[in-house]
């Protein structure tokens, strides 16, 4: 019953979030403060609002210890139905948040907050929780990255991400997420998405991926099938979809 | 069969590695420093990575009767990080005169970015200044356009081609490496790059002047056994076996010993073993005396 009616609270809050005039970020902050509360239990959801509000005070001195404590939250998947999830896609410009668990949402919005508490430490401290994080703190720090504030200061981090070759990082950044389409420089996007076919993660996963089409990301995954064939290697099936014509 | 295995990354094998190495016939190798998986974020882990290369993998190596060399330089992968990759390269020349160091590498391309061909050239020029040839790691994506911008960086800072080692090729980059002066790597591995049935085909097509082999056996799905088993594959497919020993020894040894730091006299003859030899008070025997 109680699930049941924070779950309609939530509903309502969202209907009513879309008429104030609050800015972008803070919707998106009371979104996914609203989506953890609904899902989390009630110790975990304590922990959530004390911490949340240490962080909003300015008087957090550990953002980073917080960050990993959220792991509390847990790894269930963030529920939502077709209409919240079409909610947070218009909210969130082409983030689709079903990949999400309760920690990542739980993480993203103690950003959020950190960045409203004290907007210029706030690349310094969002990097340090990246530069210390175990690596489900960074696939929730990539993750979050397009709802983040500061995205050009943001930017080499990510791209350096992309180096990993911890597959769940790599998809933390490439799939599902629009911060790479839009704003990875082209040779960085392009080897994105010649590293999503060599790791046979599928194109259709990378938000964004029609509208960065190029002629150098054309010939590099035209060069990429003939190298595979002239290995007697099969070519991935979906290998189109980075080329602007398939040849 | 005398076997000399010039790329693999032993920091992260174990000592069955090195006994079954030694058992087929193994008796040197090159390990190239590299990034170790997961990014550095101190210029003294490079610090502490190099001595390792240069002290106990060493050592190591010397207890299972086999003889360790290495390359030194800045991988592509972390010449993205500015501040660490400054740091990184202003260390290089003074582990670059160190004795067992053959090589500058492994150096080149990843991402094909500024940082990288900056990185890049600047160590060809240590290359110069510290007589040493150069090893190049080419790059999974983009590889041939990887290939051909490595050789033209080099072309275009007139260094010695012969005194090049292209690492990694393919049936598309092969042709590419042997119309310059530049030697051919090649990486056996299990799944990804060349295969021992592709590389016996490569052979057959192209013969063995500057052809190399090697396992680049590391933390990932390798095996460190790649060139023995390729010659296994070779010999079945009717290649002689002159042509095999100039690929897996007369060539690799050729290639290591214009370093000046790889002795040629002694170097076909298996190390003796005394495994009560200590480095730094630790030995490999973990409390058997």
């Amino acid at each position: 019953m109680a699930a049941i009616a924070s779950k309609c609270m939530f509903q309502l809050q969202l209907r009513s979030i879309h008429t104030t005039l609050m800015t972008s970020t803070r919707v998106l902050s009371e979104f996914l403060r609203t989506a953890v509360r609904s899902s989390a239990d009630t110790d975990a959801r304590m922990w959530f609002d004390e911490a949340l509000t240490l962080v909003e005070s300015g008087r957090a001195l550990d953002l980073c210890g917080i960050y990993t404590k959220a792991r509390r939250l847990g790894r269930a998947r963030v529920s939502l139905n077709a209409a919240e999830q079409g909610d947070f896609e218009r909210l969130a410009s082409g983030l689709q948040f079903d990949h999400w668990t309760l920690e990542d949402a739980g993480r993203a919005a103690l950003l959020l907050a950190s960045a409203a508490a004290d907007p210029d430490g706030f690349v310094r401290a969002a990097t340090d929780c990246y530069e210390q994080g175990d690596s489900a703190e960074q696939q929730s720090w990539l993750k979050s990255t397009a709802l983040l504030p500061e995205p050009q200061q943001l930017l080499p981090i990510v791209i350096d991400a992309c180096r990993t070759n911890i597959l769940p990082l790599f998809e933390a950044v490439a799939c599902e997420n629009p911060f790479p389409a839009r704003h990875f420089p082209e040779r960085n996007f392009n080897q994105m998405v010649l590293k999503a076919l060599f790791n046979n993660v599928a194109l259709t996963r990378i938000a964004g991926l029609a509208g960065r089409h190029n002629a150098d990301l054309t010939r590099m995954a035209a060069d990429y099938a003939s190298e595979r064939r002239a290995a007697g290697r099969t070519v991935p099936s979906d290998i189109g979809l980075a080329m602007t014509e398939t040849p | 069969m005398k076997i000399f295995d010039p790329h693999v990354h032993m920091t992260s094998r174990t000592t069955d590695d090195y006994e079954a190495m030694a058992a087929a016939g193994i008796l040197a190798i090159v390990e190239p420093a590299f990034w170790l998986g997961q990014p550095r974020t101190f210029v003294g882990s490079f610090i502490d990575y190099f001595n390792s290369l240069l002290g106990w993998e060493r050592f190591r190596a010397s207890q299972f009767g086999i003889r360790h060399f290495c390359t030194i330089g800045l991988n592509p992968k972390e010449a993205n990080n500015p501040k660490l990759a400054d740091e990184v390269l202003a260390l290089l020349p003074r582990y670059l005169d160190k004795d067992g160091v053959v090589a500058v590498g492994e150096i080149g391309f990843d991402d094909q970015t500024d940082a990288e061909e900056a990185c890049f050239a600047k160590q060809i020029e240590l290359a110069r200044s510290h007589n040493l040839p150069i090893l190049i790691h080419t790059p999974h994506r983009d590889k041939k356009r990887g290939t051909i911008r490595s050789i033209e960086l080099v072309r275009s800072m007139k260094f010695p081609e012969e005194r090049v080692l292209v690492d990694h090729n393919n049936e598309e980059t092969l042709p590419i490496v042997l119309e310059s002066s530049c030697w051919a790597g090649h990486t056996i591995y299990p799944n990804t790059k060349m295969d021992e049935d592709r590389m016996t085909a490569l052979v057959k097509k192209h013969g063995s002047d500057r052809i190399i082999v090697n396992s680049a056996a590391d933390w990932g799905i390798s095996d460190p056994l790649k060139v023995p088993k390729t010659i296994g594959v070779m010999r079945q497919r009717g290649i002689d076996e002159d042509t095999i020993q100039k690929i897996v020894w007369d060539n690799p040894v050729a290639f290591f010993a214009q370093s000046g730091k790889l002795d040629v006299s002694g170097i076909d003859a298996r190390p003796e073993i005394d495994r009560k030899q200590q480095y730094a008070t630790n030995s490999v025997l973990r409390g058997e005396r």
